[in-house]
């Protein structure tokens, strides 16, 4: 399978060098290089407009860059379709929730495993042996990944009608479905409370566990990125460029960092506490 | 020679009817992201309340411009309401609201087929005869109609560009969420722009019914100002109007070599052309979904 | 009894080509107002093989839902190749525009076709176990493809065309199967059509054709077969019974396109998967027995 022989190849899943967008007057994205290796797990911060899900659309394929080089499995990616990267082993959530609102929870999981079908039309309209082989599999598959995320309780559930947490999940889901060599995961925790949060991140530590694919993250939610990359490492993005970027221990005594995007320092009552800036 | 001439001539003369819709058709399409199907039945609304403000009311040509493009707009505004803004409230998706539209459309023209029977009727003479211009014939309606649209256009243009209300329009084109928190009133705006497509489409209609005939189904060539914007480039007004220009000669053109029966047919043969090697028009801006 | 057959097999008629436009647009999303351009392509096409070449009935249908398909190709190939949300709108207008084209080459073409005057004395080979037969295949057809990872992907582009590409699926071949089959599905339809009438003239596939098959989609329930397969039937018959409405048929739809969009846009039955749990389930009720425990 192409995608594992090209995982030999290289000791980083991605790599960007020199990578620019330019829109119209705007440069979204200055100038950036990025390496992730094999299984690691990245966070990608920063504040609002920071160019951060640009990175994740020029990964996937939704947009080309003005300039630079983006390598995956040591292969330039850059023209590919959406869908070919999608087999080739990128994989990504959104910002917005982009479910299918109208397929069951089952149907959304299952569509990462035949997004490129498995048996021909006629095989389909006969319903052959082969075909009917083939959705078994499927089923099992798909029934699987819903049990290690806890939703096949709603596996016939209209995706639309799931609460907000739930719908962030299948997406997780729906995402692995399609055996990904790297996931991207667009702030998976938006909009949730505390304890919301707390779940998901165990929940993303252990399929990371569990799978050894590469991540990056984006989030806003700063203890979900401390936590899930605790032993690796975050960059932090701001105005289209790569402020910083190291453990979480250094890029939160960085002072760029702290400048830009964690908020000064303050005392109060002879204790330092530090505020998230306005900005974000 | 002049046999290129007067084709070009020909062409350029229903390349200025095909304009006025296509500049409705985009506008519509700039700010909505969707297509207007039902423009034809505003079209054939024109055609019709002005043959009707003649030949019952007696009405002199002016007037009966004006009286089809109160009712034309009229009727964009009714549909506009009950037709489309239920659907954009609700952030319909777009299959939704072309069914919705098609539906507006359907349920006008054969409305008109049934009111006032298919045949085809003709204009009283306003303004026939033609002056000679360098052995070419140029019909004083064509010319007529050809100012009358320059002036339409630039009308509209002053208005998106000189105006304040305009400044709503285009930055709701642009992006209308944003413009609705800039204090842009969202609907009104609607309303502005069905009420544009509106007046264009009357004059389209008038000019057409005048040129040809009146009849419910004349909206059909509207498909022709669709395929103009396309050439131009979606989206793009200034396309839309050189877009249309473009095919109304180049279908004038060709059907002269060719048989004028074909016209539809080479128009759908532009179409296709392309759509396989100009996607993006003469002008069209490409758009990138925020993922 | 006669009557009864007649609406029966215009009904089956009309359910085939339905099944195809429901597969186009209630299932992948793609608004087509042309579809009665390949009921013409393929009426056309397998009435000629069968009269001038001697094609044997059944194949000729095939080959006249092939040639539909083919012609498909010519709007979907130019309009799906591209990105961006321009696109859908871009095949619409292109299927106003087939439509009306093949009306128009039918209409002056005479060598085989007979131009305006028509096609005449076309053998009456749709008798009522036929069109019944082949509404049948077509149905389990549809239901075996929707069912499939075909058909889901389908759904998929349908739903939301910009996430399906990101997890995979090909927009483009996606697609043009969808409209290869249900342009096939159509011009079965037109050749059995054909052999039903045992005459053909251009003027039975305009505009009016095809919305009433969109009408048949829409009220029927996006996303469904078996919705507009009854909304098919309903939509032969009730004209039919209702013969003084006839002539306000189109406007009566066009009022229910938006209406059913802004109050009811599930139609009928959209959105359900055909299942026959409410058959085994009325079964167990009608079945006399020892009556249910309460627990």
């Amino acid at each position: 399978m192409e995608k594992h022989d090209a995982a030999k190849a290289s000791p980083n899943v991605l790599e960007f060098k020199g990578v620019s967008v330019q829109f119209g007057g705007v440069r979204a994205v200055n100038n950036v290089d990025l390496t992730l290796a094999r299984g690691e797990f990245l966070g990608l911060i920063g504040p609002n407009g920071a160019g951060k899900t640009t990175l994740l659309n020029l990964i996937s394929g939704a947009m080309p860059p003005t300039s630079g080089e983006i390598l995956f499995n040591g292969q330039s990616i850059v023209g590919i379709s959406p869908d070919r990267l999608c087999h080739l082993g990128i994989s990504r959530t959104f910002q917005n929730i982009r479910l299918f609102p109208k397929m069951t929870v089952f149907e959304n999981v299952a569509l990462g495993l035949h997004a490129r079908p498995n048996y021909s039309l006629t095989d389909a309209l006969f319903c052959t042996p082969r075909s009917i082989r083939r959705e078994k599999q499927n089923i099992e598959r798909a029934n699987g990944l819903l049990d290690l995320v806890g939703l096949s309780a709603y596996a016939k559930k209209h995706a639309g009608d799931l609460s907000y947490g739930l719908q962030r999940r299948l997406e997780l889901v729906r995402a692995m479905a399609t055996d990904p060599q790297l996931l991207l995961l667009d702030e998976p925790a938006a909009g949730m409370n505390e304890d919301e949060c707390g779940n998901l991140t165990k929940l993303i530590r252990s399929i990371h566990q569990e799978f050894g694919f590469g991540v990056i993250l984006i989030e806003h939610h700063i203890q979900v990125v401390m936590e899930l990359c605790r032993e690796s490492r975050i960059y932090v993005m701001n105005l289209g460029e790569i402020l910083a970027s190291g453990t979480p221990m250094e890029i939160q005594n960085d002072t760029k960092v702290i400048n830009a995007y964690l908020g000064e320092k303050r005392t109060t009552n002879g204790r330092t506490r530090r505020q998230i800036s306005r900005n974000c | 020679m002049t046999f290129f001439l007067q084709q070009l001539v020909s062409g350029i003369s229903i390349g200025a009817i095909y304009s006025l819709l296509a500049v409705g058709y985009a506008l519509v399409y700039s700010v909505y992201n969707f297509t207007n199907w039902a423009f034809d039945a505003f079209m054939v609304t024109g055609a019709f309340a002005a043959f009707y403000g003649i030949t019952l009311f007696f009405m002199p040509f002016a007037v009966a411009i004006v009286f089809s493009i109160v009712m034309t707009v009229g009727l964009a505004l009714f549909v506009e309401t009950t037709a489309y803004r239920p659907l954009r409230a609700r952030q319909a998706p777009r299959l939704f609201m072309m069914i919705s539209a098609m539906g507006a459309s359907l349920a006008a023209v054969n409305l008109a087929n049934i009111l006032f029977g298919g045949a085809f009727r003709k204009f009283p003479d306003i303004a026939t005869g033609a002056y000679r211009i360098a052995g070419v014939s140029v019909g004083k309606m064509d010319l007529f109609a050809a100012a009358f649209s320059c002036v339409v256009l630039s009308l509209l243009w002053w208005f998106l560009e000189r105006t304040k209300l305009g400044l709503g329009v285009r930055a709701s084109a642009l992006d209308t969420v944003t413009a609705g928190i800039m204090g842009v009133n969202n609907n009104k705006i609607a309303l502005i722009i069905f009420g544009i497509s509106g007046v264009l489409s009357a004059v389209a209609g008038v000019f057409f019914g005048a040129k040809y005939a009146v009849f419910p189904y004349l909206g059909l060539v509207t498909i022709k100002a669709m395929i103009g914007s396309i050439i131009g480039g979606i989206g793009s007004l200034v396309g839309a109007v050189l877009g249309s220009l473009l095919l109304g000669i180049l279908e004038t053109m060709i059907s002269s070599y060719v048989s004028s029966v074909y016209r539809d047919l080479i128009s759908f043969s532009i179409l296709v052309l392309v759509l396989l090697f100009f996607p993006s028009g003469l002008m069209g801006a490409k758009r990138v979904d925020k993922l | 009894m006669g009557y009864l057959s007649t609406i029966c097999v215009l009904s089956c008629i009309n359910i085939v080509a339905v099944l195809g436009l429901a597969i186009l647009t209630g299932y992948t999303g793609l608004f087509s107002i042309g579809h009665a351009g390949f009921m013409a392509v393929g009426a056309y096409a397998s009435a000629i093989l069968y009269m001038h070449f001697g094609v044997p009935f059944y194949l000729a249908l095939v080959l006249g839902g092939f040639a539909a398909g083919l012609s498909s190709l010519i709007i979907g190939y130019p309009a799906f190749r591209g990105a961006g949300k321009l696109r859908g709108d871009y095949f619409a207008i292109a299927t106003l525009g087939f439509g009306e084209a093949v009306r128009l080459l039918l209409n002056t073409t005479y060598k085989y076709v007979g131009g305006a005057y028509g096609l005449t004395e076309i053998p009456g080979l749709t008798t009522l176990p036929v069109a019944l037969g082949v509404a049948f295949l077509a149905l389990i057809g549809a239901h075996n493809l929707m069912r499939s990872e075909h058909g889901k992907n389908c759904l998929a582009v349908g739903q939301d065309e910009v996430a399906a590409q990101m997890m995979g699926v090909n927009l483009f071949t996606t697609k043009l199967k969808a409209l290869f089959i249900s342009a096939f599905y159509a011009g079965v339809a037109g050749g059995l059509f054909g052999f039903y009438m045992t005459y053909l003239s251009p003027s039975n596939f305009g505009i009016g054709k095809s919305s009433d098959l969109l009408a048949a989609v829409v009220f029927g329930g996006m996303q469904s077969l078996i919705g507009p397969v009854i909304t098919a039937f309903l939509l032969v018959g009730i004209p039919e019974l209702l013969r003084f409405l006839l002539d306000w048929r189109l406007v009566i739809y066009g009022i229910l396109f938006v209406v059913v969009m802004v109050y009811r846009p599930q139609g009928m039955l959209g959105y359900r998967e055909m299942n026959f749990r409410w058959l085994w389930a009325a079964i167990r009720w009608l079945k006399p027995g020892k009556p249910k425990q309460a627990n």
